[in-house]
């Protein structure tokens, strides 16, 4: 019989009876009747039958959840298109100051202005590195910076009335699934653009495609292939003769800050992901934030409150904006998040950013030079901060995809590449392997990197069941994940007890 | 340069690896003329960068200029509460990399301690709530009403072919930061936000309600304990749209009422969402938290968010993955049922951690001390000539509306002490009432101080009534 270490089981599975790890102070008013004091209101028939753990038992539960996952602290996390760079630690320890921990929102305005000046200033960071006038920082993540986005540029067209014609968002056919999903759900109709032979944008097909009812163009620059757009000035130019507004999707944005401005080619509308670009950390999946950043014919749309600036150096909230779409997210949006982009960027000052760009695009080309001949590259030109190889050669000679090879990289302590995008249709039918080593990784990481790489290369050719096992040395082997949506079990049985 | 361990000599080398002189070189697909150049005069306008110590006494600097909940007697809520949060939480969210530096659990293999960890919140939402299924977590409540709002649109849609039905009923006194969103969302999807306006009780206006509800209805939703901090009953709202066929959401902005109060599964309601700022995290001005979303299991398909299930791995091991990642942006694109990618992730871990520090029995003792203190508070605050319960007959379980004068926010700031929240602007006929909050970091000493101070400033005010 399995022994079961009680560390790996369930927080509902230690659960005993009378446990617990918190203790309230003896209350200083007097004891109510429950049922009384809620005038007979239905009350839950039994207690919600949530775990009862000691303190010790607790932190062991999470300390070792801990080790069963990788990390940026613990791991290379070369993770394409989601920018897995160190999170400085002073992010952290200056958020858990009670001047943030407890700053409420419905505070009066007097107490906020420390508040209300980290927004204004960070807005003003984030037009300087867009281009663009004016920003807010709402949105919770890109994604509903996308969302946003396209609520604004609806809401111009609303104002000039021709919200009714324009119906119709371009978007290239190697964009994230997230562009389509949002102008769908935004009430727009979807236009696929396929890309040329080197997966940029064909202005032909582009100009055949724009018109009178086309609303707006969603592109990514760099592109997910991580590859620089090299005609954005003439995309902006095509889209604005015929009336319609460029959005760029900025979820690629530390290839390129600093040294481009999105708003100095014409794009009116983008968003940022702070916690790609600006060092939020990605919290196994979240919290991030997703400001976007707007042309000035686009800023009367933009979401209620308005953090401002005074004449008299003061800061309020404005809420008087006859054009605004709304609000899109409670409050202010994820402020911790902002709190902590704010303080990455007052480290990396102009030069910083700049930098940070820069090494970014190095350390991507370094791979792509070290690892050319090994894997299989589409378009073997200078990439921006994310280089896509793909699984043509192992997968033709060996029979060993994408996949497998990046649960072999599990066993080599990296996380592995992104791998389910870009979609096989824009990568020549083979698996995509796409490499974001950020320019927070050293040289010795990288080569590393690459000697693993190779190896992983020669095992396919020398002994591939190796590979098609991969991972052999993590707490359990591959998952399988097609089960967990055939038959999903969504719960644990004894929290419906 | 901060962060960056590329030294002169390793950019040389890795140039050379890569056959290019310079790294300007890896631009070229920029045009020149728009390349910034560190020198010009159009270089960036941000200040130079800051090293820790001078960081942290800016940030210092820019805090000295705030106030926070923890300088006064406060009594305020509103959707975001000044709870107690365990020192536990920070240790094992915030401090340990181990899941704040982790991103979205894709592949399980490595990322088993995430996706146990939601499944255990998933598990913890069901054992609030009663319903079967919960997602991993949404950005906020908010959006996650605006989602279930979608959401009753789709189910609609695909039971009901042959009808159109566009209207989203919000029924009684909802946080008007969740209706603005609501609104904003139902504008460009080209759906009908009807609200129902409380009655003078503050609780639904039942006949109002009915009258709007109409086969052009495809969901209901009642906020419960409500934004007038007032308990619904949710059962009658269940019972009056079973004609009309709509769905019935619940919401909840205060999930610590669900300790004690019935279940939305036993009320019988489709989709339950709420706050999750309460249960373990801080409140940074209102975010991040996470947005909760449960549902009945018949709803499972048409779910938005991120979803993890128990599974096996190879060798018959219990693992967890993520599920159902059909109905996601990734693989649906423009036919997907949300456009969200992420959860709250840690946010969801926070309330786990708090969830099962309470226990069982704790935290039904947190919510029952809740009402205790919330009780004293009502009769202590009422019994201030010129202060009355503005909703005297209606069952509160932590917040209240007090009837007193306009404008007593200055006098209460001086004696420390942030009084409710005024309600002007809420809806007519509620100049001079407040909406108080209790939580268990409230004491007898400051409801005390509070009604003091409430009694000087009233003195020789005439009473006001709405």
């Amino acid at each position: 019989m399995a022994i079961t270490n009680p560390t790996d089981k369930l927080l509902f599975e230690v659960s005993a009876d009378g446990r617990r790890c918190l203790r309230l102070p003896a209350l200083d008013v007097p004891k109510v009747d429950v049922k009384q004091a809620l005038k007979g209101v239905k009350l839950r028939a039994k207690p919600a039958p949530l775990p009862e753990v000691g303190e010790l038992d607790l932190v062991r539960h999470f300390t070792n959840l801990g080790k069963k996952n990788f990390s940026t602290d613990r791991n290379f996390y070369p993770l394409g298109s989601c920018t897995m760079k160190y999170n400085p630690k002073i992010n952290v320890t200056l958020l858990s100051l009670p001047g943030f921990t407890k700053a409420h929102p419905h505070l009066p305005e007097a107490d906020l202005q420390g508040h209300i000046e980290l927004m204004v200033t960070l807005e003003n960071w984030l037009s300087e590195i867009s281009g663009l006038p004016a920003v807010t920082l709402q949105p919770a993540a890109g994604a509903q910076g996308e969302m946003t986005g396209l609520m604004v540029i609806k809401a111009y067209f609303d104002k000039k009335g021709e919200s009714k014609t324009r119906r119709k968002v371009i978007i290239p056919d190697n964009a994230h699934g997230t562009n389509p999903a949002t102008a769908a759900l935004a009430g727009f109709e979807t236009v696929t653009l396929k890309g040329n032979a080197e997966g940029n944008v064909d202005l032909n097909l582009l100009r055949s495609l724009v018109g009178p009812d086309t609303a707006a163009m969603m592109i990514t620059n760099p592109s997910t292939l991580g590859i620089l757009e090299p005609n954005m000035a003439e995309i902006a130019k095509i889209l604005h003769a015929a009336g319609a507004q460029l959005y760029m999707d900025g979820a690629n944005m530390n290839a390129i800050q600093g040294m481009v401005r999105p708003g100095d080619y014409g794009v009116d509308c983008m968003h940022f992901n702070l916690h790609k670009t600006y060092s939020v950390p990605h919290g196994s999946g979240g919290p991030g934030a997703g400001p976007i950043a707007v042309a000035s014919h686009l800023e009367p749309f933009l979401p209620t409150p308005r953090p401002v600036r005074n004449a008299d150096g003061s800061y309020s909230l404005d809420t008087k904006r006859p054009d605004t779409i709304g609000k899109v997210r409670s409050f202010f949006g994820n402020y911790g998040a902002l709190v902590m982009a704010y303080i990455y960027m007052s480290q990396l000052g102009r030069e910083g950013v700049r930098r940070n760009g820069e090494n970014a695009v190095l350390n991507a080309n370094y791979l792509r030079a070290r690892l050319r001949g090994v894997y299989h590259i589409q378009n073997d030109k200078a990439c921006a901060h994310e280089v896509v190889f793909t699984d043509k050669k192992q997968h033709t000679e060996n029979d060993i995809t994408a996949l497998d090879i990046a649960k072999r990289m599990i066993d080599y302590n990296i996380h592995p590449m992104t791998i389910y995008f870009p979609l096989p249709a824009v990568t020549g039918g083979d698996g995509a392997m796409m490499v974001e080593p950020t320019e927070t990784e050293s040289k010795e990481t990288l080569d590393y990197f690459v000697e693993v790489m190779k190896k992983i290369a020669q095992e396919c050719k020398e002994n591939p069941e190796l590979v098609k096992n991969a991972p052999h040395t993590t707490p359990v082997s591959r998952v399988d994940e097609k089960s967990a949506t055939t038959n999903p079990q969504l719960y644990c049985p004894m929290c419906i007890a | 340069m901060p962060f960056i361990q590329n030294t002169d000599a390793d950019q040389k080398a890795m140039l050379a690896a890569i056959g290019v002189k310079s790294i300007d070189e890896l631009f070229v697909d920029i045009p020149a003329n728009l390349r910034l150049k560190m020198s010009d005069s159009n270089m960036l306008k941000l200040p130079p960068g800051k090293g820790e110590l001078e960081v942290t006494r800016h940030i210092q600097g820019l805090l000295a200029k705030t106030k926070n909940a923890g300088d006064y007697a406060f009594f305020r809520g509103g959707g975001i509460y000044n709870h107690f949060v365990s020192t536990l939480i920070d240790h094992i969210a915030l401090f340990d990399g181990s899941f704040i530096t982790a991103y979205t659990p894709y592949q399980p293999e490595c990322s088993q301690g995430t996706l146990t960890f939601i499944y255990e919140f998933q598990s913890c939402i069901t054992a609030l709530t009663g319903l079967e299924v919960a997602n991993a977590s949404m950005y906020d409540a908010a959006s996650a009403l605006a989602e279930a709002m979608m959401m009753g649109k789709h189910v609609a849609e695909d039971r009901f072919r042959k009808e159109t039905r566009n209207n989203f009923v919000l029924a009684g006194a909802f946080n008007p930061e969740y209706v603005q969103v609501c609104k904003t969302y139902a504008d460009v999807a080209g759906l009908k936000v009807i609200q129902v306006q409380p009655g003078a009780d503050g609780r639904i206006d039942k006949e109002a309600l009915a009258k709007v509800l109409t086969r052009k209805v495809f969901a209901v939703a009642v906020q419960s304990p409500n934004y007038l901090g007032i308990i619904e009953d949710v059962e009658a709202v269940v019972a009056a749209s079973k004609e009309c066929e709509a769905l019935v959401v619940q919401c909840v902005g205060e999930p610590l009422s669900l300790a004690l109060l019935q279940t939305p599964a036993e009320a019988g309601v489709d989709i339950c969402v709420g706050e999750g700022q309460a249960l373990g995290n801080h409140q940074f001005l209102g975010g991040p938290a996470f947005g909760f979303f449960a549902a009945k299991k018949d709803w499972l398909r048409k779910m938005p968010g991120r979803i993890v299930s128990e599974t096996k791995d190879r060798d018959g091991r219990r693992a967890f993955s993520l599920a159902l990642a059909t109905r996601e942006q990734h693989i649906r694109r423009e036919k997907a049922t949300s456009n969200i990618c992420t959860n709250q992730s840690l946010c969801a871990l926070r309330a786990l951690i708090h969830l099962s520090a309470w226990g069982k029995k704790g935290f039904v003792e947190l919510a029952e001390h809740t009402v205790s203190k919330t009780q004293y508070a009502m009769q202590k605050l009422a019994s201030v000539p010129g202060v009355s319960l503005a909703h005297p007959n209606s069952p509160v379980f932590n917040e209240f509306v007090i009837q007193a004068a306009p404008s007593l926010e200055k006098k209460l700031l001086k004696k420390r002490i942030v009084g409710g929240l005024p309600l002007d602007k809420y809806g007519k006929g509620r100049r001079g009432q407040y909406l108080v909050a209790i939580t268990e970091v409230t004491t007898k000493a400051e409801i005390d101080q509070y009604a003091e101070a409430l009694a000087e400033a009233l003195k020789g005010k005439p009473v006001t009534v709405s």
